[in-house]
Order: structure tokens, then sequence, then C-alpha cells
């Protein structure tokens, strides 16, 4: 039995070296996850074990595990709720898509 | 680049997850969870770091042996005489190319990296085809980033299964004696330092004095 | 006080465990070699849950030659391989063989 991250060994074609520019969202995913390492409110192994706990974690880019995995954690703490968070990126979205 | 509150003009983010990454920083900032001030640190950390520090460790260890036994065996120290600040609760360990050795970095697990001295990590390195193939066909591997040690070589593959972070240390190429260590800090790329590739150096184009 | 130390040979122990762990299914049975011993960290599968992850564990840099890993090996017999296991991943190897 073995996790969707343990990779090492299976099989896999040519590598793509092709590199995206780095998206702000990204930048702001990567602060927020490590600024809360920083501040004891998650640790880099309940990080990772987030992350290795997605469903869809073969779908999903590196950066969008990332924001999936603090969000599930948040929500464990009790710090947000998913409905929030919901709500909250609804309202964004309605506002960058020009209402 | 901003980060701050969404702006009205119509935007095209490349995934779902960017507007709920927003969404976390408004509620964490809104609950007093995080300040703006925490979240700007980590964002200029982040941008302080690319493989020129790397490349800067790595001539500096070309040029100066007794630095380089430093490297080798206590990097976050040897890091920090640099001005590179790579405190953290992470290890950091060099690992010296030979002529009858060639080191390869991975994380199977998850895509660990030296972030603290060398930046964010290359897509590719976090693919899982790099991933899962790195440990079981290096050489493979290597030869899709034009690289192919002999077979008199070993290749040794790291994977950075727990909280050491790893970077190589590739040799010097052969002709660079008139080099100064900017300009031999210019031959290592962050492929070097991860182990896909190593520096190159086409010869002198023009005499320098 | 370490269980091992450099040059040991070790084994990785075949263990089905559910939940984070820091130890990669392709090591799970294989036979290596202590390099080094790299201190002692709390461990990673319990802190993954918000346990204090005490007490502290040793930590192995382990070498495993690629050809005793993979049998469709493609390279020459001396290329290697290292991980950085944790103690309670490893037992002395008590076979002779290779």
């Amino acid at each position: 039995m073995t996790g969707v991250h343990d990779l090492g060994g299976s099989p896999g074609g040519p590598v793509d070296k092709s590199q995206h520019e780095v998206e702000d969202w990204e930048r702001l995913a990567d602060a927020i996850t490590i600024a809360l390492d920083i501040k004891g409110i998650k640790t880099t192994d309940e990080h990772r074990r987030a992350i290795e706990s997605l469903e869809n974690y073969r779908e999903l880019g590196y950066y969008e595990r990332w924001v999936a995995a603090t969000e599930k954690l948040l929500v464990e703490k009790g710090i947000l709720t998913r409905e929030e968070v919901d709500e909250r990126s609804a309202e964004i979205e309605n506002r960058w898509g020009g209402a | 680049m901003s980060h701050g509150h969404p702006h009205e003009e119509v935007r095209h983010e490349s995934s779902p997850y960017a507007a709920r990454i927003r969404a976390i920083e408004v509620l964490l900032l809104e609950k007093g969870v995080l300040t703006e001030p925490e979240i700007q640190d980590r964002i200029s950390y982040m941008e302080a770091r690319s493989p020129a520090n790397g490349a800067k460790l790595v001539a500096r260890a070309w040029v100066d042996p007794a630095f380089k036994e430093r490297l080798l065996s206590d990097t976050k120290a040897a890091a920090m005489e640099l001005g590179i600040d790579a405190s953290g609760p992470v290890e950091f360990v060099v690992v010296e190319n030979t002529a009858k050795v060639h080191n390869l970095i991975v994380c199977t697990l998850c895509s660990c990296y030296p972030r603290a001295i060398l930046g964010r990590p290359p897509d590719w390195y976090k693919s899982f085809e790099y991933r899962s193939r790195a440990v079981r066909e290096p050489r493979a591997v290597m030869g899709e980033f034009g690289f192919e040690p002999p077979e008199d070589v070993e290749v040794v593959v790291h994977d950075s299964t727990a909280d050491v972070r790893y970077m190589v240390l590739p040799m010097r190429p052969a002709g660079t004696e008139d080099l100064d260590e900017e300009e031999l800090a210019e031959l290592v790329t962050r492929d070097d330092l991860i182990g896909v590739s190593v520096p190159r150096y086409a010869g002198s184009q023009s005499a320098k004095s | 006080m370490t269980a091992f130390e450099t040059g040991d040979r070790v084994r990785v122990r075949p263990a089905d465990k559910p939940g984070h762990v820091r130890t990669p299914e392709y090591l799970k049975g294989k036979t290596g070699r202590v390099e080094s011993v790299l201190g002692e960290f709390r461990n990673p599968e319990d802190l993954a849950y918000g346990l204090s992850g005490l007490p502290e564990r040793p930590l192995y840099k382990v070498g495993f030659r690629q050809a005793d890993l993979w049998s469709d090996y493609e390279g020459p017999a001396d290329d290697y391989l290292y991980a950085d296991i944790y103690e309670q991943w490893l037992e002395h190897d008590k076979g002779g063989i290779t």
C-alpha cells in the first residue's frame, strides 16, 4: 500500500523541461504557507500530510496542492471554515470577472 | 507585483486556486492570524534567494580549498560567511562531484529542495516524471538534459526523504585557471547544482588581463 | 545512543504503515549500508498529526546499490542511491547474501 505521492521508481515519460512564469498567487501561496509555519500554526509535516491526503493529488499543480493543503489544515484547526473560503473566493472571482 | 486586495479589473488567472489563496489571505488578515508585513517578509525572502547564491558558494569553494572543506562540513555556516542566510530547521549538505563520482539530487516524496539558498526549484524538478525516474534511471534522466557521465563514473542519487537538503558541488571545468571568482560563478547553473548537468567552459573568447 | 552506526548493514523494514511516512515504498525490504548518523529529530510521522513527535529518533543516511533496488537497473554495478531513513524503519540485516 503506497501513497499517491510516493513516486520513486514509478514509470514515467520524458521530463518536461519547460518553465512557467511564477504567478503572484503562487508567490502568495508560498508566502502564506511558510508564514503559518514560522508562526507555529502548522508544521511542514502537517503540510505534507495534508498534500498527500488530497484526493485529486494527480490532477493538481504544485501550488494548487499547497493552497488545498493549507486550506485543509486551517479548517482542521478551526481557524477558517470551508464556507468562508468558498464565499470569499466567489466574491473575488466575481470582481475579477468584471461584473 | 501586488499581493494586496484584488483590483477591479478583469483577471484571467490560470487556476481556481488563485482566488482561493486570495480569499484565505484576506480572511487570515481580518482575523489577525497573519499580518501584511509577515506575508511580505516571506515574499521578499524568496525573491532574495536564487541559484546565484549556490553559484557563489561553488566558485568560492573552487578557489579556496579551506572554504570548500567548511562548505562540505557545515554548509549553513559556510553560506553565512558569504552573506547567505540559510538558517532554519532544515539541514543543508553539499555533496561533491569528483572524477569518480557524480551526484544527483531528488525528492521523490514531495520535491524538497534547498530553497533557503537557491530559491524555488524548477518546474521539472517537481514533476511526477522526475520524481519517479531520477531514482530508478538517473542516467537516462541526465541524458535528457544532455549529460552522460562515463560508465566508470559512479552516479550517486540522493533522495531527500527527511529534513536534510542537498546541493551538488560540481567539479571545476578544465581551462578555467585564469577566471576570477565572479567569472567562475557565472559558469554554474541551477541545473548543475541539482546534478542533471555539469558546468562547461568553452575557452577564453578574448584575452583578459 | 544509536541502534546503528556507520558501516552497519541494514534492511528497511517492509512494513505497511498508514498515514504520513517518509520511508519510500521502493526502499522497503531492501538492504543497504549506514553511511552516517545524521542526528536525532522529532518523528515526522507524528508531527504530521500535530503530535509532539517525541522522543527524537536517530536519522541515518543509508546507501544502497542501485542493482539491489531495481532488477532492471540500466547503469553500472557501482551506481548508488542514498536516502535519509529514521531508526524505527531499520533493522540489522540478517542475511549474508549480497
